[in-house]
């Protein structure tokens, strides 16, 4: 047998060495284990148009009718036949001339001349509506299930471009329990580094103004005993009598991270994660809720040098914006969830001269219709639970059913155009996008070109090719970048 | 300048004259390969299929739908030839400036339409190799008749690769590496006292008989393994109609009475009802890719976990890494199919129905027209058929892997790859059938080997290009983590947390040992329902096979480890059982350390932890010595 790579004299590294490696390495980028970018498919990635990534995700299916599509407006009216229904809202006019989106919307009207709106996002009918399935499809590019596990966008970033701070945590996740809440298992699925490994999950947030406990010490423990006990088990590792054997690279992997955590906790930047450090007028203004505050929050990691932050207006079956029933009186209430904190979060990035560099995007699974359920002629089970040919009071009015054949998609900074709108749907239903259709994978493949990361970019897989986009075949929709 | 011989006029007359040139068949090894070799093998064969496209075989080039035999002239892969865009054209301009002339186009225009012929076996992939299928008892090298088998192989291995043996493993660190190997906790400072006080010299077989007698610790301990690997308790719901059909009780049943492997086999892949939830799969709701139906998972699943092949690939398209086709994982697919299956290719029908059969016909057929029942026991049979090497050398390279850090052949689940030494894994099959598939007699063989009682290797940077230098270390699984830290402090929680569907786990392993209500017996975290902490520990959520987790530790579990509120609440209840002993401070240490690390403090050590209890309170003080304990490498590791 020829082993000629074989080498048993090899020397594992000194302890000198292995803390010299120790202290070059950068927290998150390093993994042993984890798949290898295919050599023989290196892949040319676009110079980058932003540095960090915002997405604002709108869980359960945001109705692009009644937010950034608006179509004729019918008021409430007993007796109106609900075919004749496509808004409940009426439009109003935006800093982007001929530009309307819906009322209940004001602030944010004033900041579309910011950013590029896409009005022809489309997703493929999967047969049966369930949100998570579409929202997997939707984080990961993949549509579930899959072989292995497909890591979410914000895996890709923290994996290809790395921290962009290295004691920041590159994913962040603002907003989504993870526990306790209808098709968590679902959720978790796609919530994760995949088979990138657990080095670049998300940093699960799930409220915002409790953040700062995530990097605080343990409950019980101040700053003194917390850096003592770190101090301590220094002193215990120097005195170890295992020597050697913690220059085993699984062993190093152990202390690298563990100093990360560290580096993080004991760092200033950790006040990032404290909301009470901002001024109060400030927090009254984005405070319209969890929501409201994710978007404070994401800013302030952003700030620090957070890579990708997701904000969710969070997903639990049958609320917020999955509305099976009820749908206007909802969406009222989401309009005021939304609009401010997404508004000032655009003009805080801008004021601070960040906004040309973060790419923010405001999307959801699909869209929501009055009548039709998946795509016409979908054979999708009809869920809204409030079924009626006419109005006849106010829990019928509204987009009760999942509609995949077009929604909208907002995006501000990160090089897109300002003012700009890209793709429309019909204005009579079926509201189908008509002009220009943006596949999720294009739309992937324009969010990772923006951030520098080629939609060819490969991995290896159980010997397998996997693509940042499927297939390698998303293509990004240059005429939304200036 | 090269002067060209001229060529000869008969060969000019020859074609000028020949009534009909084209007429003659197309030189498949003469005038094809060496077009192919040259413009388009780097990219497009062996393990390289860019663009989806692989040339290795006849079949591979008349799947990928490029070429079309009725009309050549418009197959996909002459359009590129001839393509006047610089970015399409095949081969590509930066590696071939020049396009294909055109007599070579015209050349594969004509091999397309005379029928692609083909040299039957040729292959453009390079040589593979090729798993032997039948058992083979390997003759040992020389060696001392009463030494173990393994070590008689690795000395020769280790001779002839001119590497040193590992020194041994003195008696304490073996006791520990063997107690969590075995059965997922360290020994107790009196087992290990006991263990060391011992100068019989059979002390260590001793010990490893004692540990695989305690049926419930080991049933508690390898839970995890198999529920890994046969993805149980998997708790989805959404995607879900009917749920996902746990085996729990079946398994831990099995664990705990030592079943015999063959047995083990034969009902996970022909059920009864407690055991059907491992070929049941997951019913995903909705249309979902033609590659994840129930059918489909069962090929998939039934050929990773016991015969160690990736059908993922084959259950798409032909596979470009080895030798499975789309027809194979169908085939497997069909035993287990009510319906007629129709082959789907990349999740496109193609019209064909797959008859149910086996990927190793040489060993016997399935009946495609009998019930499904009884094509279910006919596969149970052939994959533990007396003469089916691959499902033993599949087993035992996996418990290899499990104690020894790295499999015979690795990844573990690429059977189709050359092992290190296939003597080794060759014997190691032999034993298990010898022992009539006594799993445990596997494990006692291993763990009694002196290359298993070696000490670890220290691998710097990477196992790449570490074949075999001896055991590698192991990081404990989150379930082991717990259970260890539990351990040591004492501090067992005598009630299961409930996930969100309560202690599901708990109570099929309950009715698995015959008890009607939990009996107080210390809940190991296996037994537990998922939670935060265990999943950032690593435990996955079994939605697929996973059969080994990463080895290495995130940032993200180090901050769990470092603030996490599950831990912090773990050390508090810890500090507090310890001290509740009302001992001596400097006696606690030295307990801990011998509870967790198998040796006393020295000095040092000793004086940094007496100091540690003396700042804030002693229970504050205890909790952060525990943690300076917990999160060294030194527990966290099985040397």
């Amino acid at each position: 047998m020829n082993n000629s790579w074989f080498d048993a004299s090899r020397p594992g590294p000194t302890r000198r060495e292995f803390l010299r490696r120790l202290a070059a390495c950068s927290a998150f980028t390093l993994t042993g284990g984890a798949p290898l970018l295919r050599a023989e498919d290196e892949v040319d990635h676009p110079a980058p148009r932003a540095d960090a990534c915002i997405l604002l995700w709108m869980a359960g299916g945001m109705a692009s009718a009644e937010t950034f599509d608006p179509k004729a407006y019918l008021p409430f009216e007993v007796g109106t036949p609900v075919e004749k229904i496509i808004s409940t809202f009426p439009a109003i006019d935006t800093s982007v001339d001929g530009l309307q989106i819906s009322a209940g919307l004001p602030e944010i009207a004033k900041i579309m001349d910011r950013g590029t709106l896409i009005r022809s996002h489309v997703q493929p009918d999967l047969g049966s509506i369930l949100h998570s399935r579409h929202q997997y499809h939707w984080h990961t590019g993949y549509v579930p299930p899959q072989t292995v596990a497909a890591p979410h966008i914000g895996a890709w970033m923290a994996k290809v471009l790395g921290p962009r701070n290295e004691v920041m945590p590159p994913f962040v996740n603002i907003g989504q329990r993870l526990e306790g809440i209808g098709e968590s298992q679902e959720i978790k699925a796609f919530t994760t580094g995949g088979f990138f490994g657990s080095e670049f999950s998300p940093f699960n947030l799930p409220y915002p103004e409790k953040a700062a406990e995530a990097v605080r010490p343990p409950e019980g423990m101040g700053p003194d005993r917390f850096g003592r006990r770190y101090r301590a088990l220094q002193q215990m590792l120097k005195h170890s009598p295992q020597g050697e054997n913690l220059s085993d690279f699984h062993q190093e992997s152990m202390l690298r991270s563990l100093d990360a955590a560290h580096r993080l906790l004991g760092s200033p930047k950790r006040r990032a994660f404290d909301l009470a450090d901002e001024k109060p007028e400030t927090l009254k203004d984005y405070d319209t809720g969890r929501f409201g505050r994710g978007c404070l929050l994401a800013r302030r990691l952003v700030e620090e040098g957070a890579r990708f932050v997701e904000v969710t207006t969070e997903y639990v079956p049958f609320l917020h914006w999955d509305t099976h029933e009820n749908g206007h009186k909802t969406y009222e209430r989401l309009h005021a969830e939304i609009d401010r904190p997404i508004a000032r979060l655009i003009r805080d990035l801008e004021e601070r001269g960040m906004l040309e560099r973060t790419l923010v995007i405001i999307a959801s699974e699909f869209t929501r219709d009055m009548m039709i359920e998946g795509v016409p002629g979908s054979n999708a089970q009809d869920q809204s639970r409030a079924k009626t040919d006419v109005i006849k009071e106010m829990k019928h009015y509204g987009l009760h059913r999942h509609f995949t054949g077009g929604s909208s998609v907002a995006m501000f900074g990160g090089g897109v155009k300002k003012g700009f709108v890209y793709g429309k749907t019909a204005d009579e239903r079926p509201c189908l996008a008509v002009e220009n259709p943006v596949s999720i994978e294009d739309l992937h493949a324009t969010i990772f070109t923006a951030m520098g990361i080629s939609p060819k970019t490969v991995f290896d897989i159980e010997r397998r090719p996997f693509y940042a986009t499927k297939d390698g075949k998303g293509n990004a929709v240059t005429d939304v970048f200036a | 300048m090269i002067l060209r011989a001229p060529t000869p006029l008969w060969t000019v007359l020859a074609l000028a004259w020949a009534p009909l040139p084209l007429v003659a068949e197309v030189d498949f090894a003469h005038e094809i390969v060496p077009i192919l070799r040259k413009n388009c093998v780097e990219c497009h064969a062996g393990d390289k299929s860019k663009g989806g496209f692989s040339l290795n075989d006849r079949d591979m080039v008349l799947n990928a739908g490029v070429v079309d035999i009725q009309r050549p002239e418009k197959s996909w892969m002459i359009e590129l030839l001839r393509s006047e865009d610089e970015d399409e054209r095949m081969p590509p301009v930066d590696k071939h400036p020049d396009p294909l002339p055109e007599e070579q186009i015209a050349l594969i225009e004509r091999w397309i339409k005379e029928g692609l012929p083909w040299e039957p076996g040729f292959t453009f992939g390079e040589e593979r190799y090729e798993a032997p299928l039948k058992p083979r008892k390997p003759q040992l090298p020389p060696g001392e008749a009463d030494a173990n088998p393994i070590d008689r192989i690795v000395a020769a291995w280790f001779l002839e690769n001119e590497a040193e043996s590992p020194a041994p493993l003195d008696d304490a660190a073996f006791l520990r590496r063997v107690s969590l190997d075995l059965i997922g906790l360290p020994p107790s400072p009196e087992e290990l006292a006991a263990f060391l006080a011992d100068d019989s010299p059979d002390k260590r077989g001793k010990a490893i008989a004692d540990l695989l007698a305690r049926h419930e610790d080991y049933a508690d301990h390898w839970l995890t393994f198999w529920n890994d690997l046969l993805r149980n308790a998997y708790d989805g719901t959404g995607f879900i109609t009917g749920g996902r059909k746990r085996i729990t009780g079946w398994l831990y049943g099995a664990l705990l009475s030592n079943q015999p492997y063959d047995a083990f086999v034969r009902e996970l892949v022909a059920p009864t009802p407690e055991s059907e939830g491992f070929i049941e799969g997951i019913q995903w709701r909705g249309s979902v890719n033609a590659s994840q139906t129930r059918a489909i998972q069962f090929s998939q699943n039934v050929s990773q976990v016991f015969l160690g092949i990736n059908m993922k690939c084959a259950s798409c398209h032909d596979s470009f890494v080895d030798q499975w086709k789309l027809k194979d994982a169908y085939s497997l697919a069909a035993i287990y199919s009510d319906e007629p299956l129709e082959l789907n290719r990349c999740d496109k029908p193609t019209g064909e129905t797959a008859l149910a059969a086996w990927i190793y016909p040489e060993l016997g057929e399935i009946d495609a027209k009998a019930p499904r029942d009884e094509r279910l026991r006919q596969l149970a049979a052939l994959i533990t058929h007396p003469e089916n090497g691959r499902t033993a050398r599949t087993l035992v390279n996996r418990l290899w892997q499990r104690l020894m850090g790295r499999g015979i052949v690795d990844p573990v689940d690429a059977m189709d790859t050359e092992p290190w030494n296939s003597d080794l894994l060759d014997y190691l099959a032999s034993y298990l059938v010898e022992k009539d598939y006594d799993l445990k007699a596997v494990l006692a063989l291993i763990v009694s080997s002196r290359i298993y009682q070696s000490e670890s290797v220290i691998v710097g940077d990477g196992l790449g290009r570490v074949a075999f230098r001896g055991p590698i270390m192991k990081r404990l699984t989150a379930e082991q983590f717990i259970d260890c830290v539990r351990e040591v402090t004492g501090s067992w929680p005598q009630a299961p947390s409930g996930g969100e569907k309560g202690p599901l786990t708990l109570e099929a392993v309950a009715k698995a040992r015959g008890l009607k209500a939990w009996d107080g017996r210390p809940v190991r975290a296996a037994l537990q329902e998922l939670d935060p902490f265990q999943s950032a520990l690593g435990r996955p959520n079994r939605d697929q096979v996973v059969s080994s987790r990463p080895d290495q530790v995130s940032t993200l579990e180090a901050i769990h480890l470092a603030n996490g509120p599950e831990f912090a609440s773990m050390l508090r209840e810890g500090a507090r059982a310890l001290l509740a002993t009302s001992k001596p401070v400097g006696e606690l240490v030295d307990r801990v350390y011998l509870a967790a690390f198998s040796r006393n403090p020295d000095p040092d050590e000793r004086s940094l932890a007496i100091g540690m209890l003396s700042q804030g309170s002693l229970e504050e003080g205890m909790a952060d010595f525990l943690w300076t304990v917990f999160v060294q490498p030194e527990f966290f590791y099985i040397r």
